[in-house]
């Protein structure tokens, strides 16, 4: 996609200065954090470093940047 | 060298980890174990931290500890596929400053952008947008050996076909290594893409063969601990 065809977002994001970037990184990062986020790596099987017996079941849909506080019925 | 590298390059907004490109040398050895002290950083997968399973292509893993940087994960690796050597990365490197005095030190935009050609389906991206925010950054003075990198690693088939218009001499010069840019060059979008998802799933098969006997020998590693450890890593 060119440049002038992305999202209003990823535009205002890519205009910033590579310092501007990082920083606004950082906070987002925090936010993150601070809902809950997790450091583990999101499970990948396509990566070489993947390893299944690392997998944790409590992730949400098998994804480590969430956690299950409570399972529904379904 | 990763997904940090891609933050200040625009072509991510996050990363979850820390990738660092080392020089495994035996002296800077001795200070990369010093700087992983000060993080309280401890090993969480295998391989172990040796120069040598580092010169072979592996990747060593750790968390951090310290305050301020508590869970983050940090890889360190010394060589990439089909990447130059260390000394060679670090000459081309780009160093970016803050107010503070601060200085990062990432592979160059090329460097990464090859650094990404792996089999994992979430760097494919990344690579279209770091070719688009460079393109977008530097198209208005061109430098030669930039118009050539647009040429050979664009990934989208508009911004190809606004390259070939741009620049028509260096896009027939290069077309004989990128045969797809003649694709480019007729407007013939449909064929276009599905020639550049078929250059994906090359460099995706290359990635998977270098890593083969790699993975090979991680799983030696993992047995090994766990009958050494009893799981536990050293």
């Amino acid at each position: 996609m060119k440049f002038e065809d992305w999202p209003e977002e990823w535009q205002e994001w890519a205009l910033l200065t590579p310092i501007e970037r990082f920083r606004e990184s950082e906070k987002i990062f925090a936010q993150y954090l601070a809902l809950g986020g997790t450091l583990d790596p999101d499970p990948d099987p396509t990566s070489p470093f993947y390893d299944p017996s690392e997998w944790n079941p409590d992730a949400a849909h098998g994804r480590a940047g969430l956690r299950v506080l409570r399972r529904g019925a379904s | 060298m990763g997904g940090q590298a891609c933050v200040f390059y625009g072509a991510a907004q996050v990363s979850k980890d820390v990738d660092f490109l080392i020089l495994a040398d035996e002296a800077n050895f001795k200070n990369l174990h010093l700087a992983l002290e000060v993080l309280a950083a401890k090993r969480i997968a295998v391989p172990v931290f040796d120069p040598a399973v580092l010169e072979r292509g592996h990747a060593v893993h750790f968390r951090c500890s310290a305050p301020g940087v508590e869970g983050l994960r940090i890889d360190v690796m010394s060589r990439l596929r089909d990447l130059s050597s260390f000394d060679q990365l670090w000459e081309r490197r780009t160093v970016i400053g803050d107010l503070d005095g601060n200085e990062f030190h990432l592979l160059s935009v090329p460097d990464l952008v090859q650094a990404k050609k792996t089999q994992r389906a979430k760097d494919w991206p990344m690579i279209d947008s770091l070719v688009s925010i460079h393109f977008r950054e530097n198209s208005l003075v061109p430098q030669p050996e930039w118009i050539e990198f647009w040429l050979r690693e664009a990934r989208s088939p508009e911004l190809l076909v606004e390259l070939i218009s741009m620049f028509p001499i260096e896009s027939r010069q290069l077309q004989k290594g990128r045969p797809l840019l003649s694709l480019a060059i007729d407007g013939n979008l449909p064929d276009l893409r599905t020639a550049l998802d078929a250059e994906v799933r090359v460099e995706q098969e290359k990635d998977r063969v270098y890593w083969e006997p790699l993975k090979r020998e991680m799983e030696g590693f993992r047995r090994a601990e766990r009958e050494d450890h009893g799981g536990r890593l050293g």
